[in-house]
């Protein structure tokens, strides 16, 4: 039983430092951006918006997952 | 040009959720042949995507321009933990509160409206404001 948890808190941990990293990256990135390129900003931002809902569909899905394994299989 | 680059911008945040909310609801018609519980699955699966997504799109475009660039990347942080907070919780409740529940026809509505969403966020452009 304790296998389930120590899996669902792998995968959130592991979702979550990836999507860390993954914004850290796009938002110092649309800062340098924005600080080269002031009048594009509200096109950089759109582009940031698009990226950050690719950047966070697995980590969501992992979410599910996990809270599927804690309070169905687990409990 | 470059009036039209630096022009504020908006999200057709309404069309967005007529297609969302559409795909909910054929999702959960197509589930319902299987059975009603699937379908009402189905259905509370697309929900917990679409309430903490509103919330992102919502707080994103907050602040706009080169001026507030640190204050839109600091939002976008807060916004994305959020929703990850929200999605967490609706899942922890609907596992906990709803008793029957059909759970591939829950996680898999909810798979398909991540991906579509993916898909949608390049068809569906923030529109500049009139």
């Amino acid at each position: 039983m304790e296998m389930v948890f120590i899996a669902a808190a792998i995968i959130i941990g592991l979702g979550a430092l990836a999507t860390g990293i993954g914004f850290g990256l796009l938002g110092g990135k649309l800062l340098e951006s924005t600080a080269r390129q002031p009048e594009m900003a509200n096109q950089l931002q759109t582009k940031t918006f698009i990226m950050a809902g690719l950047l966070d569909a697995v980590p969501m899905i992992g979410v599910g997952i996990a809270m599927y394994l804690i309070f169905v299989v687990a409990g | 040009m470059n009036s039209n680059r630096s022009r504020i911008i908006r999200l057709p945040l309404a069309r967005w959720f007529a297609i969302e909310f559409s795909a909910i609801v054929i999702l959960s018609l197509l589930w319902s042949l299987e059975s009603r519980l699937a379908g009402y699955s189905a259905f509370v699966g697309g929900l917990i995507f679409i309430v903490p997504n509103a919330y992102f799109a919502h707080r994103m475009f907050r602040f706009q321009g080169a001026q507030s660039a640190r204050l839109m990347v600091g939002t976008m942080f807060r916004a994305e933990s959020t929703k990850i907070a929200l999605t967490a919780v609706f899942f922890a409740a609907v596992f906990i509160l709803m008793e029957p529940v059909h759970v591939p026809a829950l996680l898999f509505t909810f798979a398909v409206m991540v991906v579509m969403s993916g898909v949608l966020r390049f068809f569906i452009r923030p529109q500049p404001r009139r």
